[in-house]
């Protein structure tokens, strides 16, 4: 135990001095977490209600592309993306390769599967007369679409949080389009594997600790808001 | 897209005439999957089925935990798992620190929260008077656990494959305690990861990306076709 205990005492000052550089990647791994999961669930949600409610032709197909989709290896995403970005590709004129912005653009593609998907499933859920009554009851769409988000908001908050989790943890993807730069485009995740690798111990424990405090924070808010929640209530609200 | 398409191209020949690098990485990842998901089953049967079954104080906290390590981020428990095995670590002794025995350890860890908490879930969800039942008519505890396996065991499965699948997709852990050496201890995943970062052109990367997908493609089928072929729940006792 001496070796993790050293790097462990060594870790403690490098935390509590706020180490301008660990500032700078807890800052950056907050941004790419909410800026994903915020762009995943502004394009996500309406594809998941339009999933979960729609009645078309290849509503199935959708729904299955979508949970596969989840099983995606996330260094493939990445690579992918990165075959999009670099010079030569699609979008080489965007000048994406190795920057912030591809970070951004490669969590809230690996984001996206959980909202769709889980939301989908939170909505498919619902007891089945719910909605099919708020449709007789003459429900436009937009009164189907708000109630069956708040009656399955347990499920779309775990969806959130998935996709919040996984922005937090995934390592693979970010650092292909990204190639893990020291400083810049690095989040707590990358930065823990970029210091193992260099050998620097007391710094990745650091880091390490800092992402272990964001996923507990993170996983209590869920735990509480899950409690809070309850169960189902079905509510009406009279139309006006 | 001509880009695209070029690249994906490049690979196919490889892919066609069994590139040795290529299967030797596959020939990796099975193995590592296969290994690691058998000893997380051992170690985490016993455990997820006790959460399930058992009746002792601490089996909530543990159900919790078990829950919660879900949520550890591979790269932190890379990092754990190396400074274990690091020759100055106290597991040094070992000098697995940099070699494959070192991946299987942390894909086993990884592996390990699948399995227990997944099965645990499972064991819980099952209709509340079937195990009662079998308690009454004295059912013993191993009858009992091979019971509740047995009903459960669409659960099992589920857990199996997802353990199986992040064997598969996971980079973070396996390149900080393997160090990521070519044509040793690289899995499909982080082989891609490599090829990407030391190379300029990516035939290998694509080749390797698609063996990686298909694997996927695979166990995702099987799962789907188990859970559909089963469906729902079937009472069966046997006399003993």
């Amino acid at each position: 135990m001496q070796l993790l205990w050293d790097e462990l005492r060594q870790a403690v000052p490098l935390i509590v001095h706020g180490n301008p550089y660990l500032l700078s990647v807890i800052w950056f791994t907050i941004q790419v977490a909410v800026i994903a999961t915020v762009v995943a669930s502004a394009i996500g949600l309406p594809i998941g209600l339009a999933i979960a409610l729609g009645r078309f032709r290849g509503r199935r197909v959708l729904q299955i592309l979508a949970n596969a989709s989840l099983a995606l290896p996330p260094v493939v995403v990445g690579f992918f993306l990165f075959l999009v970005f670099v010079p030569e590709g699609p979008l080489g004129s965007l000048h994406l390769t190795v920057t912030r912005k591809a970070v951004f653009i490669a969590q809230t593609v690996l984001a996206l599967p959980y909202i769709v998907a889980l939301t989908a499933a939170a909505i498919q859920g619902l007891p089945a007369g719910l909605l099919a009554q708020a449709r007789l009851l003459g429900a436009g769409r937009l009164q189907l679409c708000t109630l069956a988000l708040r009656e399955a908001r347990i499920g779309v908050l775990a969806a959130v949080i998935a996709a919040l989790g996984t922005s937090l943890a995934e390592v693979g993807a970010i650092v292909i389009v990204g190639d893990n730069v020291y400083g810049y485009d690095q989040t707590l995740a990358s930065a823990t594997l970029y210091e193992a690798n260099a050998a620097r111990y007391a710094d990745a424990v650091a880091i390490a600790i800092v992402l272990i405090g964001l996923i507990l924070i993170l996983m209590s808010g869920v735990s509480l808001l899950q409690q809070r929640g309850g169960g189902i209530r079905l509510r009406f609200r009279p139309a006006t | 897209m001509g880009f695209l398409w070029h690249e994906l191209r490049s690979a196919i020949p490889l892919i066609a005439s069994g590139n040795s690098y290529i299967l030797a990485v596959t020939w990796v990842t099975i193995r590592v999957a296969a290994i690691s998901t058998a000893s997380a089953l051992v170690i985490g049967l016993p455990i997820g089925l006790t959460i399930g079954l058992g009746r002792f104080r601490g089996r909530r906290p543990l159900h919790i935990l078990a829950n919660a390590s879900l949520a550890l981020p591979p790269v932190v428990v890379g990092l754990v798992v190396l400074l274990f095995v690091l020759p100055q670590g106290a597991l040094g002794s070992w000098h697995i620190a940099y070699t494959l025995k070192a991946v299987y350890v942390a894909q086993t860890i990884l592996a390990l929260p699948y399995i227990v908490a997944l099965t645990a879930a499972a064991v819980q969800g099952l209709p509340p008077g079937l195990l009662a039942q079998a308690r009454v008519l004295g059912a013993g505890r191993r009858q009992l656990s091979a019971l509740a396996l047995r009903e459960a065991k669409i659960g099992v499965m589920a857990a199996v494959i997802a353990a199986l699948g992040a064997a598969l997709s996971e980079v973070g852990a396996v390149v900080i305690v393997g160090g990521n050496i070519q044509n040793y201890d690289q899995t499909l995943a982080s082989a891609v990861l490599q090829q990407v970062n030391d190379y300029t052109n990516y035939p290998y990367a694509v080749g390797i990306s698609l063996v990686l997908l298909a694997l996927i493609l695979i166990l995702i089928s099987i799962l789907t076709v188990l859970q559909q072929r089963s469906g729902g729940l079937h009472l069966r006792f046997r006399t003993a």
